[in-house]
């Protein structure tokens, strides 16, 4: 009896979190493919769901505005993973330089990383107006035409890269900061006794050594870019029109806008499969 | 290379590194800054064009109007009771799970956790749709428990992942050595591992907190009705359900990240002591 209960024990442990994230994550993972098949609206919600086979995909990829969304998302997420990353690294290996009060600095650049993505389009919102905006205000003072920031169908994409730039560039400097922490000191003595130049070390010590930090951080500021929509829908609800709707806020607006639940779950699987891509990628870069 | 060249060379460089720091602190800050001061602005001074760094008549109306409007405070309660509800309930499933891996050797645990390590990658908004489904049919819409139930799945894997490194670091004999002093198993996780725990469990908490308090899509989609919406879908709702007044919104915008910011700054350190062991060391 009381041997039973030893091998049951790290299960029992492990029990209340596995029983949350079955129901709550892996499940609904699933069942996204059950909904996808069916024709699933706010009206048929609580209703006889009606089997419709692939319907939803193939209307998926009839939609002129579903393949302008796979075109944003490109965009948003190159342009968003670009700036992070190079100015994330440029940060954290400034801060690292024996830099005067580098942890106060660290304390205050991880702050757009505290606050909600809705707060921090919000901050945008107010920064981009066309009005009374204070980015259109310094355009004004210097003699440049305003910019219609988040109107303007082609300059919108870029507005929200800025955005996100803003919020996101922290998470990766924390991170590599925490990577350039775990290296060695001494290495670097070794270095400096060789007569290696701070580039060359970096580019030749630094940068070897980083590599799992790196790749694990272009891996998870990928797919969060690629999922993320808290920004674009507070910022410019996906507008003008479809211009700013990534695949992400398309997934939504079909779903909680147009009440097509099953058009947002088709819309789901297919952003799984890109998620799945870019780390299939990533890793393969990483054995390389 | 000469010696006056090489301090020429030295001086050079720090200027450029302090300067980029400097652009760096100005752009991280100053939409913040312009934020705030806002908040303290009369409403029509708010959109006043040349718009002024700071406030000409310094107003606390924006957060009066903020912290009477009913809706608005039942939503910061509501805020307040899902965080703290969902980061008790994260840390408590957490700390079991985390220690079961740092504890024990049994079948599948490497399994395991791989799959909680893969869940860490699966994107939550994937799983709104079936979640909304799910929730409607067992009536759980708009209620603080789907909230906080909900809310686990953004956080558990990393929680556990953070604790299970969190608890290796605590020697396994001081454990054993109170087990043959007749200590029971609780005993030792009451006495000894628990106690032993408390930085980990606070750098948990606080991850937990600031997750729970920043998620949007989840409530946004799951609980939008008045009575049961959390702040963040307030600050949302008011500004696409009437002309947006900017004077309340900063307001609002400044009480939202009060919270979260006062315990990162409080627990910066050991956050990114947390990070490195939590990420990676796998």
């Amino acid at each position: 009896m009381l041997s039973i209960f030893a091998k049951a024990e790290p299960y029992l442990f492990l029990a209340p979190a596995l029983a949350i994230l079955l129901v709550f994550l892996i499940f609904p993972l699933f069942w996204n493919i059950y909904i996808s098949l069916h024709n699933v609206s706010f009206i048929t919600v609580l209703r006889g769901w009606e089997y419709v086979g692939w319907t939803n995909f193939f209307d998926l990829f009839k939609d002129p505005n579903f393949h302008t969304s796979l075109k944003v998302s490109l965009l948003f997420v190159g342009g968003s993973v670009a700036l992070q990353f190079g100015m994330g690294m440029l940060m954290s290996v400034l801060l690292n330089q024996k830099v005067r009060a580098s942890g106060v600095l660290r304390a205050i650049f991880i702050i757009p990383w505290t606050i909600s993505a809705v707060i921090a389009a919000f901050s945008f919102k107010f920064i981009f107006d066309y009005n009374f905006g204070i980015l259109n205000y310094v355009f004004h003072q210097i003699g440049l035409q305003p910019i219609g920031w988040l109107s303007d169908p082609n300059m919108v994409i870029w507005s929200l890269v800025i955005a996100n730039m803003w919020y996101g560039t922290p998470f990766t400097m924390l991170f590599l900061t925490a990577g350039l922490l775990s290296i060695n000191p001494t290495i670097y003595e070794a270095a400096l006794i060789d007569g290696a130049t701070k580039i060359r070390t970096f580019l030749h010590i630094t940068l070897p050594l980083l590599k799992p930090f790196i790749v694990i951080n272009l891996i998870l500021i990928t797919m969060w870019s690629v999922n993320f929509f808290d920004l674009q829908l507070v910022l410019t609800g996906g507008g003008p029109l479809f211009a700013s709707t990534t695949a992400s806020l398309y997934m939504y607006r079909q779903a909680f806008e147009f009440g097509l639940l099953s058009k947002g779950a088709a819309t789901g699987l297919i952003l799984i499969s890109i998620n799945l891509a870019i780390a299939f990628i990533y890793i393969k870069l990483l054995r390389r | 290379m000469t010696i006056s060249n090489t301090k020429a060379w030295f001086f050079a460089e720090r200027a450029l590194i302090y300067a980029l720091i400097a652009i760096f602190l100005f752009v991280t800050l100053s939409p913040l800054l312009w934020v705030l001061s806002t908040s303290f602005k009369r409403n029509d001074e708010a959109i006043s064009f040349p718009p002024k760094f700071l406030p000409k008549n310094l107003t606390f109306d924006n957060y009066i109007f903020v912290l009477t409007d009913p809706n608005l405070v039942r939503s910061l309660i509501n805020s307040f009771a899902v965080s703290i509800g969902s980061t008790a309930l994260s840390v408590a499933v957490s700390a079991l799970g985390g220690y079961a891996f740092a504890r024990f050797e049994f079948r599948g645990k490497n399994l395991i956790m791989s799959i909680i390590l893969g869940l860490f990658m699966i994107p939550v908004v994937i799983n709104i749709v079936p979640l909304y489904i799910m929730l409607a049919n067992f009536g759980m819409l708009n209620s603080s428990p789907a909230l906080i139930l909900t809310f686990q799945i953004l956080i558990i894997p990393l929680n556990i992942l953070l604790l299970k490194n969190y608890f290796e670091t605590i020697p396994k004999d001081l454990e054993e050595a109170a087990l043959i002093d007749g200590c029971s198993r609780l005993g030792v996780l009451r006495r000894i591992t628990i106690p032993l725990s408390m930085p980990g469990f606070a750098i948990a908490a606080v991850l937990s907190f600031r997750f729970s308090w920043n998620e949007f899509i989840l409530p946004v989609v799951l609980a939008n009705r008045p009575d049961s919406m959390v702040f963040q879908v307030a600050l949302y709702q008011f500004i696409s359900l009437y002309r947006i007044e900017w004077g309340y919104l900063t307001a609002g915008i400044t009480l939202a990240i009060i919270p979260v910011l006062v315990l990162m700054l409080a627990f910066q350190k050991q956050m990114i002591r947390g990070l490195t062991l939590g990420a990676i060391r796998e």
